[in-house]
């Protein structure tokens, strides 16, 4: 293979949620996960398999009970959320099923913001941003606000944001489950081009068979372990 | 800072009514402060004034102003011998009008008062020797008895120059001199010769007049009050004693040092009238701007998460809301003091026709205000910033 390069690697992810004193949900029982560089996986399974927590602890968004991460050759396991969120600007991009930009902000400067967190010069951040919104044909939608634009346009802010800081791996909660089908396809296959083009890792959640067949690889998530 | 303005302007109505309530501490902040500043100039000029000298009046009257007794010339010959007295300068002082009892009002100023001293002594009070003039001169050993300098506020008032002539219960008086502002007493004072002050006394006083009448009383015994200096190295307090321990039983002797913490007191209660309402003005102001951030906060739980997870640090989160705050606060208290300053202007112009300015607006209390209300806001939001800051991410997340 052409990329072999690891750029996720976690083993043994286990993650309980104390919900009350006497509900305590096990998420993860101990899930192993390998990604490689230019890698286009989905991970599946039904609803409450923990894909969504796996997700969230890959994104270094929540730290697992158990096991290790390592992204891009840095080992996360014992990262404390005070140098997370570095870690989280620069080496991982995120795209939302409801889009989840900042409605005060035009789509600008929602790309921009992911710059500014990523530690990029002004003058750089609104370069690339400028490139990414024409890349992904929003050059005439730039200083439109999130409720201007369509699902599949607001997505495509969000794909642009996610790509701001050239992350090591796009992670994709259910990216086309607000879209119709035609806008869906039109996602996916953004992101299969940036994939194939650009060589971008992804790891994308779903429960869209289609989306799932649309990957290379698929991840199967059962009662929080691998299946 | 875009997103800021555009984040308060989400809520337009809440926004406003925030920044409302600061607007009302801030408004009572600045109006308040501008009059305690005029009171503590005033308090200021009167005790620059009496730590100049010993002030000696007679017992029983009320210190300056409305005497009821007077100061037998005697007495103050005898006082000037007493031992490390410098020179003891004799005034005469009385209202430029008959206080209107019937229509009395509550004024921040010295009402317009009459100081006649005798322009041939050498007596000069230690802090306060000369009087800046604005247009004219003092007057001095040569003065007649028709002459007058008079304070800033008289001449605006009366709409007085020098050369023009100024009538004086009944009498013509020629204003020779005009004294630049001071923001203390000498702006309301029609300074002149003792005698014709004298006179005046003595007519105002139906007992004084049948004493003068009957001549048992001398009209250079008239004199409502007195200063005293003392010689150079002599202790003005050992000085204030020995005249009291001599002349205790018929002047009242008030030292440099007693008038001084007197006055020091007063200046006390005006601080704590200021800080009091900037206490009050802080109180409401940061209760109502906590309120607000503590819903936006809520509100915007989702774009914390968001902004969270792609990268914001925790630091930059409650950067921007403590920001936000303060612009609440900053934008409050510029509306509050420009509209307390534009009150303070209206009232000060409608009294100043009486000479009676209520309100001492300065820049350096106008800043300090600004200053502070960006602090009360930034203060106020400090706590929701922190809670905004903490939010968890996958809790933030999960409502997306």
């Amino acid at each position: 293979m052409k990329n072999e390069q690891i750029v996720v690697k976690a083993t043994g992810l286990q993650k309980t949620y104390k919900m009350s004193k006497h509900n305590i949900v096990t998420a993860l029982r101990g899930v192993d996960i390998e990604v490689r560089k230019g890698d286009f996986s989905a991970i599946i399974g039904p609803s409450g398999c923990g894909k969504s927590t796996l997700m969230h602890i890959l994104g270094l968004l929540d730290r697992p009970d158990e096991g290790a991460i390592i992204i891009d050759g840095v080992d996360m396991t014992k990262l404390k959320e005070k140098k997370a969120y570095k870690m989280r600007a620069k080496k991982i991009g995120f795209i939302f099923q409801g889009f989840n930009l900042i409605p005060t902000l035009t789509a600008f400067e929602n790309v921009i913001l992911a710059g500014k967190y990523g530690g990029m010069k002004t003058a750089a951040r609104k370069k690339r941003a400028e490139e990414l919104l024409d890349l992904l044909g929003l050059k005439e939608r730039i200083n439109h606000k999130p409720n201007e634009l369509s699902g599949g346009q607001q997505q495509r802010v969000a794909i642009a944001r996610a790509l701001m800081n050239d992350p090591a791996i796009i992670l994709a909660d259910e990216p086309t489950g607000e879209l119709d089908s035609k806008t869906s396809l039109e996602i996916m296959s953004i992101l299969k081009k940036l994939n194939r083009e650009e060589n971008m890792t992804f790891l994308i959640v779903t429960h869209n068979m289609d989306v799932a067949n649309d990957c290379k690889k698929i991840i199967r998530l059962k009662d929080g372990k691998n299946a | 800072m875009t997103e800021i303005f555009r984040n308060m302007w989400r809520r337009k109505f809440r926004t406003l009514l925030t920044i409302f309530g600061i607007v009302i501490g801030i408004f009572a902040f600045t109006v308040m402060g501008s009059m305690a500043l005029k009171l503590n100039k005033m308090i200021d000029g009167g005790k620059k004034y009496v730590t100049g000298q010993i002030t000696v009046s007679p017992k029983g009257s009320s210190g300056y102003g409305t005497a009821t007794g007077t100061l037998p010339i005697d007495t103050l010959n005898k006082i000037s011998q007493i031992d490390g007295v410098d020179q003891v300068g004799a005034l005469a002082s009385l209202l430029v009008e008959e206080p209107d009892l019937d229509n009395a009002s509550i004024s921040m100023s010295e009402p317009p008062s009459i100081y006649g001293a005798d322009n041939k002594s050498k007596f000069k009070n230690r802090n306060w020797e000369t009087m800046t003039m604005k247009s004219g001169k003092m007057l001095d050993d040569k003065s007649a008895d028709d002459e007058i300098v008079i304070g800033i506020n008289i001449a605006t008032d009366k709409k007085l120059s020098v050369g023009d002539t100024y009538k004086i219960r009944g009498r013509d008086f020629k204003v020779v001199g005009i004294i630049e502002k001071t923001m203390t007493g000498p702006d309301s004072y029609v300074f002149m010769s003792i005698t014709p002050a004298r006179e005046m006394l003595i007519e105002s006083n139906p007992f004084m007049k049948s004493l003068y009448a009957s001549g048992k009383l001398k009209i250079e015994d008239v004199n409502s009050m007195a200063g005293v200096t003392w010689k150079d190295g002599a202790d003005s307090e050992k000085v204030s004693a020995a005249i009291k321990d001599q002349f205790g039983k018929d002047v009242t002797v008030m030292s440099p040092v007693k008038m001084g913490e007197l006055i020091d007191k007063a200046s006390a209660t005006m601080n704590a009238i200021i800080l009091g309402s900037a206490l009050l003005a802080l109180i409401v102001g940061l209760f109502s701007i906590v309120n607000t951030m503590v819903m936006s906060v809520s509100e915007r739980t989702k774009e914390i998460g968001i902004k969270k997870a792609i990268g914001a640090s925790p630091s930059s989160i409650a950067f921007e809301y403590t920001l936000e705050a303060g612009i609440i606060g900053l934008v409050g208290g510029a509306i509050g003091m420009g509209v307390g300053v534009l009150v303070a202007n209206v009232i000060n112009a409608k009294m100043a026709d009486k000479g009676a300015e209520i309100f001492l607006i300065e820049p350096n209390f106008l800043i300090g205000v600004l200053i502070f209300s960006f602090v009360v806001g930034i203060i106020a939001g400090v706590i929701p910033a922190i809670r905004a800051s903490k939010l968890n991410v996958v809790d933030a997340v999960r409502e997306l």
